[in-house]
């Protein structure tokens, strides 16, 4: 059982399910950092994600890097409405009012997207499914390489637009110091939209990304945005490289925990993670040290 | 003695209310009121007067309901004697995730509370040996108390059961309402309104945190009890984050630090599903627009908006 071959392709599996933790849970501190919201709506904008993507390969005939992109832009749009409509009214009050709205959101897509879409699972077939990679003793579908890949390119974009663009600097600027930001020009009300939109933007690349791994259903949403709460814990609140290395650490132990110990401690593992961590090292692992408020 | 009298008025129309030979559904949803009513009340004395986030309502109310389940299995414990472990074994758990959560607070707090609650929940659909898995456990009828070999009552039907309900629903509220008046909810306030200064003018923040997680935990751990024998059985998904998440709704649109607020938003929100039944499909993406419209407009909940209304 412990060959070098079995080790390996439990981390690259680790990986590959990181990768998606990873582009959520980038979202989701982007949007606590620089916004505040604690996002529920965040896996349903994942699962969505996967539907529109889904159904844009089945009425456009699309090729799977088109659809990727049809599905994120379409997500993009969902996030767009949301901020304006709910998030927006809500900026400046108790933070638990915007975590309760964002619980109606998840609740309303979910079961919105249970009405159009049904109930049955749908999963998206690309003729990359079938293409195998084999590299030594390890084996991958073309479908699943692409994922990391993708997520390493976007984090990338994310990390060159907030260093060198100015939208990224007015950003960065929120996140800081928000009345700093705001009385030196940076435009609130854009930044935030900017920021939400691509929050849920990146969560419907991972859907997109996953509806041809798994099966696709109304509720995939639930358990995987708890996930991404821990990511975000783990990497420090507001810190996208912390979530990228967070997000990669939890796939990878999720994959040792069911190669080695058994699948049920898989889901459970990275909540006790997170638990330890908040009591020893409540900045997160790669939070910088700071009072928690 | 203002807000007493309303609230037995309340509480001596609920107890008249099987004499008017109403359906077996009316009692079955308030029963459910009364529940959630528990939940809400004893989440309000954590969030409403000592301001902390918690997520965790719904894995307390399982806890208590497993308890129940797990010791009538083991050791053929009956409901009396499983509804004051029930609460034990809640407060315990409440003082496990007070603990570490003192050192945290706001966004931190409210995601470590989730973590836990995450836990429980997974605990219970995947340690299928001791939880019974997503089956969940079977639980007997409440049956009868007896006391010296005198039988004194017998709880079987749906209506003998309001009453316990009822009664168990109504020492709640007054444990949770003597509290939140008593010396320590003063503190709790405080404690809400500036940590620091409460800990200058010398209260014990570690401790009165502390006794609002116990407190809260203890009574949905009471609720968890009496759900168990009602359903006659438990299963994992009636604990699930979205029952906090819906507890949390109750407490914030009602108002929070009212007791009676949260109540009121447990009614509303029990009730609000089967008002939209009518509506089918579309019962619960409305439920979900409400919640935001709600949030939008009544920030500081329906007490909130009475109380800015008579000022």
């Amino acid at each position: 059982m412990l060959t070098p071959d079995y080790i390996l392709q439990l981390l690259v599996d680790g990986i590959v399910t990181g990768s998606v933790y990873v582009l959520i849970a980038a979202g989701l501190t982007l949007i606590f950092g620089i916004l505040g919201i604690v996002n529920f709506a965040q896996g349903e904008f994942y699962m969505l994600g996967g539907y529109f993507g889904i159904t844009a390969a089945v009425l456009l005939r699309l090729q799977m890097l088109e659809t990727l992109v049809v599905g994120t832009l379409a997500v993009a749009v969902v996030g767009l409405l949301c901020e304006r409509v709910i998030f927006r009214p809500l900026q400046g009050q108790d933070m638990t009012n915007s975590i309760i709205a964002s619980f109606g959101l998840a609740v309303a897509l979910q079961n919105a997207a249970l009405l159009v879409f049904g109930p049955e699972p749908k999963i998206l077939r690309t003729s990359w499914a079938t293409v195998p990679i084999h590299v030594g003793g390890l084996f991958l579908t073309l479908q699943r390489a692409i994922i990391p890949v993708v997520a390493a390119a976007l984090i990338l974009i994310i990390h060159l637009v907030l260093r060198y663009t100015w939208t990224g600097r007015s950003l960065r600027a929120m996140s800081q110091h928000p009345t700093m930001a705001q009385l030196c020009g940076v435009d609130v009300g854009r930044t935030g939209l900017v920021t939400f939109v691509l929050g849920a933007a990146l969560a419907g690349t991972a859907g997109v990304l996953m509806s041809s791994v798994f099966l696709v259903q109304p509720g995939i949403g639930s358990m995987i945005v708890l996930k991404a709460f821990t990511v975000v814990i783990l990497g420090g609140m507001g810190n996208i490289y912390g979530a990228v290395a967070a997000g990669l650490l939890l796939g990878v132990v999720e994959a040792f925990t069911s190669g080695f110990l058994n699948n049920m401690m898989r889901d459970i593992v990275g909540f006790a993670i997170v638990i330890l961590v908040l009591l020893l090292r409540p900045q997160g692992i790669f939070g910088r040290s700071v009072e928690r408020a | 003695m203002r807000r007493i009298t309303p609230a037995l008025l309340a509480l001596a129309a609920l107890a008249l209310v099987p004499l008017a030979s109403p359906s077996g559904y009316l009692l079955h949803m308030l029963i459910v009121v009364f529940l959630y009513v528990i939940l809400a009340a004893g989440l309000d004395l954590v969030m409403g007067y000592c301001g902390q986030y918690s997520f965790a309502q719904g894995a307390f109310y399982g806890i208590g309901a497993y308890t129940a389940a797990i010791l009538h299995r083991d050791l053929g414990l009956d409901f009396w004697q499983t509804l004051p472990l029930g609460v034990l074994s809640a407060g315990a758990f409440g003082l496990l995730l007070g603990i570490p959560s003192l050192r945290l607070s706001g966004h931190f707090l409210s995601i470590t509370t989730i973590a836990f609650q995450t836990i429980i929940y997974l605990l219970l659909t995947q340690w299928t040996s001791f939880t019974g898995g997503q089956y969940g456990l079977p639980v007997p009828k409440v049956g009868t108390l007896s006391l010296f070999g005198h039988e004194l009552f017998r709880i079987e039907k749906v209506r003998e059961f309001y009453f316990l309900a009822l009664a168990v629903m109504a020492v709640a509220l007054l444990v949770a309402w003597r509290l939140a008046t008593s010396r320590i909810g003063r503190e709790w306030r405080a404690i809400h309104d500036d940590e620091l200064v409460a800990r200058a003018i010398g209260i014990s923040v570690t401790r009165d945190k502390l006794v609002a997680f116990v407190a809260s935990a203890a009574l949905a751990g009471a609720a968890g009890v009496l759900v168990a024998y009602y359903l006659e059985g438990v299963s994992p998904t009636d604990f699930s984050i979205w029952t906090s998440a819906t507890v949390v709704a109750m407490v914030i649109v009602g108002g929070r630090g009212t007791i009676f607020g949260p109540a009121a938003g447990a009614i509303v929100f029990t009730l609000m599903p089967e008002v939209l039944r009518a509506t089918a499909d579309y019962k619960l993406i409305i439920f979900g627009v409400l919640m935001i419209v709600m949030v939008i407009f009544m920030p500081m909940g329906a007490a909130g908006l009475l109380r800015r209304e008579r000022s």
